[in-house]
């Protein structure tokens, strides 16, 4: 056992911690921006350090530190015993945790390419050829970018656990931005937000056929410029993969948030219309509809050995066959409602305590073709990509915006639309769903940028979706 | 770590590279946050942590790394992994330099002492003690940090600062309101705990039973938190260099031209008596003035030294730390006060909404800067010249440039709101014809 987090667990027991757990994480990450054929970033981040969580006179307390030397172990035992005997001046009971089993484990990450093996030549010279295919009079802005992680975590507690674990992350993605003079418009691939992210090697840049689609994005967003408006009315919808990514996020993976159903993330982010008393007979949305929280999922973002309190990663279902059946849950949060703990509570770095983060939220797919899906609309769009998001802190009155639309008349896919929005209240959506295309169109986007918490911790998740047909949604929101 | 420990590690570094220009960054200190929830202290958490970068420059190539281990084998190796980077790199031709020393204050102190765990909770204790009082449940946190930054580069700047901040923020909620108040201060003794507990409860206790009403055009009152989040978008979409450069600023071509009513005045300074104060930016320059509307009329970005000389220009003192997607920041925003009272604001309204806060506003048109987002902890409807009833809440989606041209009045006081170590100074706002889009339950 490293001395460091022997010396923490030692101290915090001897303090009167009847629970502690110590992390402590390596990483280095690796950053390439590249605009307009000039390199804007280009650099590596290395951070070491261990973050202590104690239970003492039944409330909480963490601290952390960068110096990972022995003797740290005690002091930041000692500070993190303090504030936990300073909350205890204001609990109402007891914190509980759920029993688990408990592991003693190693697990590496065997990627087929180490994306640190690759020199930042040849990434910056990759992303140079992207630039150039992307150049073309009206486009104003040529982005792309990398992004590598690898990390070690060890995570051990006073019960027992000792578990080793290793992350390497690749991800990256290509953005234009057009203009006329008069309005831009932004077309990315594979998606927004930086493109897409694995768990995997530098073999997921050369898989994500970024040389295949820069000129496609560059011509789009021009066409984009002359594009009519988006439609405004009630019409229906089909919602491409990368879409549904951030409607499955915004709409179920944040309101299955059990800390956030509890109230403990009312004051920042707020709290959930799926308070407990609906679980398991709450119609969420139509029969069609099967999400599942997936850590399992060996290359997702979202996915783990395990969490950040030992817990085995498991895939369960949030809503079956339209039900709402399941939340994103902690040792605390599910010993509360008796329910089975599910492994969502992860922290975004060694300074950070653990709270319940979304895994793989995914809509599982269904039996549809795309074109079956289209042929159903006599009178709609086919949105994909996110361009623009928001929604209460209820979860429920959402509006997002997509980087592109097609309208759909009688079944045919027509003319390209610009600036299209949608709106709606979460379950009357959902229940609005009537097909879901097949395996074939299904994508697991990585997403790295999820914030929640205070303080703010930055976390990566994933969502798998495929093509999903939606009735009667409010299209295209006036303003002026 | 104190000054000297840091300008030690920033002038070790800088005295261990070999290339052309050097630049390394020291950020970090203490920060603790007592959050609560349901009436208790639900996250009680702290943090030390040190994170150094150095910027490198061999000819036009420029690359960084970082480390959170100031050992001295760590900090050559992180200075060798900057070169290595550097030399991989291709040349940046836009690159002029790192900045010059421009002479400015050398170093910057503003320091109060840290509140210990024991008076974090004492004060906590005494928010949600007076929430039970009138079975409200309150939701919020208490922050304090000290922040020290040391900053050497090889055209001999060297700088150090350190200053603190403390935040108490209260969300009361009731079974069918809530209402909000936060207030941030350099030392935790200035902050107004009683002050804090009467806002948040009183527009909890006022928004009782909210009545809903149609979306639509609406007069309103914007509180300091509602025009700190409904602007908040214009700031890394408008108000930069790059922003102008990437076309995605509404201030772009416009320069010099009147766009709004006199009494819109809308500045970043470090160095306001009105602001939580930083000397300098990221880069060790010094946080000069700079109007993005002065009386209605369209004045300036931002820039960081980057932008500054690529361009032939000063650098405004406005960068974050190097190399980062944005460049400069508007990190000390300032909507100026005006001359109303917001008594007689409220009584020049026939029928409008007080809103007392927004959330999750996203932009839906960049260069139009149209804004979506929800009103929160506090929705009234104002019916002749009074505050009369809750609503419950809606969406709006409503362009932050027709809504400066729609401004009627702005307040005679204002309000410092500080986030995520940037700091905006908002009055008041009362606003024509303001667009809610939806309706939602609650």
């Amino acid at each position: 056992m490293d001395d460091v987090i022997e010396r923490a667990l030692i101290t915090a027991k001897k303090l009167g911690a009847t629970y502690a757990d110590v992390r402590i994480i390596d990483r280095t990450k690796e950053n390439l921006s590249l605009t307009n054929r000039e390199v804007k970033v280009a650099t590596t981040r290395h951070s070491r350090g261990f973050g202590v969580r104690v239970i003492v006179d039944g409330a909480w307390g963490f601290f952390s530190s960068v110096n990972t030397a022995g003797e740290e172990g005690e002091r930041v035992a000692k500070i993190a015993v303090e504030i936990a005997k300073a909350s205890s001046k204001t609990k109402i009971e007891d914190a509980k945790l759920k029993d688990i089993e408990i592991y003693q484990d190693k697990v590496p990450q065997p990627v087929k390419i180490d994306p640190f093996s690759i020199p930042m030549n040849k990434k910056i010279a990759f992303m140079l050829d992207l630039d150039k295919l992307m150049e073309k009079e009206g486009i104003i802005v040529r982005n792309s970018s990398m992004y590598f992680s690898k990390e070690w975590k060890t995570f051990a507690s006073l019960e027992g656990a000792y578990i080793e674990m290793e992350r390497i992350v690749s991800g990256a993605g290509i953005q234009v931005i057009a203009t006329d003079g008069r309005e831009i418009q932004v077309r990315s691939y594979p998606s927004s937000f930086g493109g897409d992210f694995a768990r995997k090697g530098y073999e997921f840049i050369e898989e994500m056929k970024l040389s295949e689609n820069a000129e496609r994005i560059r011509d789009e967003a021009l066409q984009l410029l002359k594009a009519k408006l988006c439609p405004t009315g009630k019409m229906d919808l089909v919602i491409g993969p990368y879409q549904m990514a951030l409607q499955l996020h915004e709409s179920v993976g944040h309101p299955t948030e059990l800390d956030r159903v509890l109230g403990e993330e009312a004051s920042f982010a707020g709290t959930s219309f799926l308070t407990p008393e609906k679980l398991n007979n709450f119609q969420f949305g139509s029969k069609y509809v099967n999400i599942v929280a997936d850590a399992t999922d060996p290359y997702a973002l979202g996915g783990f050995p395990y969490d950040d309190e030992g817990v085995k990663a498991k895939k369960i279902y949030l809503v079956k066959e339209g039900i709402f059946v399941g939340y994103l849950n902690s040792r605390e949060t599910s010993y509360k409602l008796g329910l089975e703990s599910m492994g969502a509570m992860r922290a975004d770095s060694f300074s950070r305590i653990p709270i319940i983060r979304m895994t793989s939220i995914n809509l599982e797919p269904g039996n549809y073709t795309l074109e079956e899906l289209v042929s159903g609309v006599d009178n709609g769009l086919l949105i994909d990509v996110n361009k623009s998001w928001s929604i209460d802190q209820k979860r429920l009155n959402f509006q997002f915006g997509t980087e592109i639309g097609y309208e759909i008349k009688n079944g045919k896919i027509q003319d390209m639309v610009k600036n299209p929005t949608y709106s709606g209240i979460t379950y009357e959506f959902w229940r609005s769903l009537d097909g879901v295309g097949n395996e074939s169109y299904y994508h697991t986007l990585g997403l790295p940028n999820c914030g929640k918490g205070e303080p703010m911790q930055v976390m990566e998740v994933s969502h798998g979706s495929s093509y999903a047909r939606f009735r009667n949604v409010n299209v295209g929101v006036k303003h002026e | 770590m104190n000054k000297e420990d840091l300008l030690e590690v920033v002038n070790k570094a800088v005295s261990l590279s070999k290339a052309d220009q050097v630049e390394a960054l020291l950020v970090g200190g203490e920060s603790y946050l007592t959050g609560f929830a349901n009436n208790y202290i639900h996250r009680n958490v702290g943090e030390e942590t040190y994170e150094l970068s150095v910027r490198v420059v061999i000819g036009k190539k420029v690359a960084s790394a970082s480390t959170t281990d100031l050992s001295y084998e760590s900090i050559k190796s992180c200075v060798e992994t900057a070169e290595t980077l550097c030399k991989f790199q291709k040349d940046n031709e836009e690159f002029v330099s790192l900045p010059k020393d421009n002479g400015e204050e050398k170093y910057f102190e503003e320091v109060y002492e840290l509140p210990d765990a024991e008076t974090r909770a004492e004060i906590v204790k005494k928010v949600v003690d007076a929430s039970k009082k009138h079975d409200l449940i309150s939701s919020g946190k208490f922050e304090v940090e000290k922040s020290q930054i040391a900053i050497k580069n090889s055209f001999g700047i060297e700088k150090y600062g350190e200053r603190t901040v403390a935040t108490l923020k209260n969300i009361a909620m009731g079974d069918t309101s809530s209402g909000f108040s936060q207030e941030s201060a350099m030392s935790f003794k200035d902050i107004n705990v009683d002050k804090i507990i009467e806002e948040s409860l009183d527009t909890a206790l006022k928004g009782r039973s909210p009545i809903s009403i149609d979306p639509g055009k609406y007069e309103v009152i914007l509180s300091p938190y509602a025009v700190e989040e409904f602007l908040s978008s214009m700031k890394y979409l408008s108000l930069t260099e790059k922003n102008i450069e990437e076309g995605t600023s509404f201030m772009k071509g416009h320069f010099g031209e009147k766009m709004f009513n006199d009494m819109i005045t809308i500045y970043d300074d470090g160095n306001d008596a009105n602001t939580i104060k930083m000397a300098f930016d990221f880069e060790g320059m010094k946080k000069k003035r700079v109007y993005f509307v002065k009386n209605g009329v369209i004045e300036n970005v931002v820039n960081d030294s980057f932008y500054a000389y690529k361009l032939g220009k000063e650098p405004t003192g406005h960068s974050l730390p190097q190399p980062n997607d944005l460049g400069a920041y508007p990190m000390n925003f300032i909507f100026e006060k005006g001359t109303s009272k917001l008594d007689d604001m409220i009584s020049n309204v026939e029928k409008g909404l007080f809103v007392q806060r927004f959330w999750y506003t996203n932009p839906m048109d960049p260069v139009n800067l149209v804004i979506t987002g929800m009103t929160r902890d506090g929705l009234f409807l104002i019916e002749n010249g009074k505050i009369t009833k809750g609503v419950k809440h809606m969406r709006f989606t409503e362009s932050i440039i027709t809504a400066l041209k729609n401004c009627l009045e702005i307040s005679d006081n204002s309000k410092i709101i500080y986030e995520g170590g940037t700091v905006t100074t908002a009055p008041y706002m009362r606003i024509k014809d303001f667009n809610f889009s939806s309706a939602t339950e609650f």
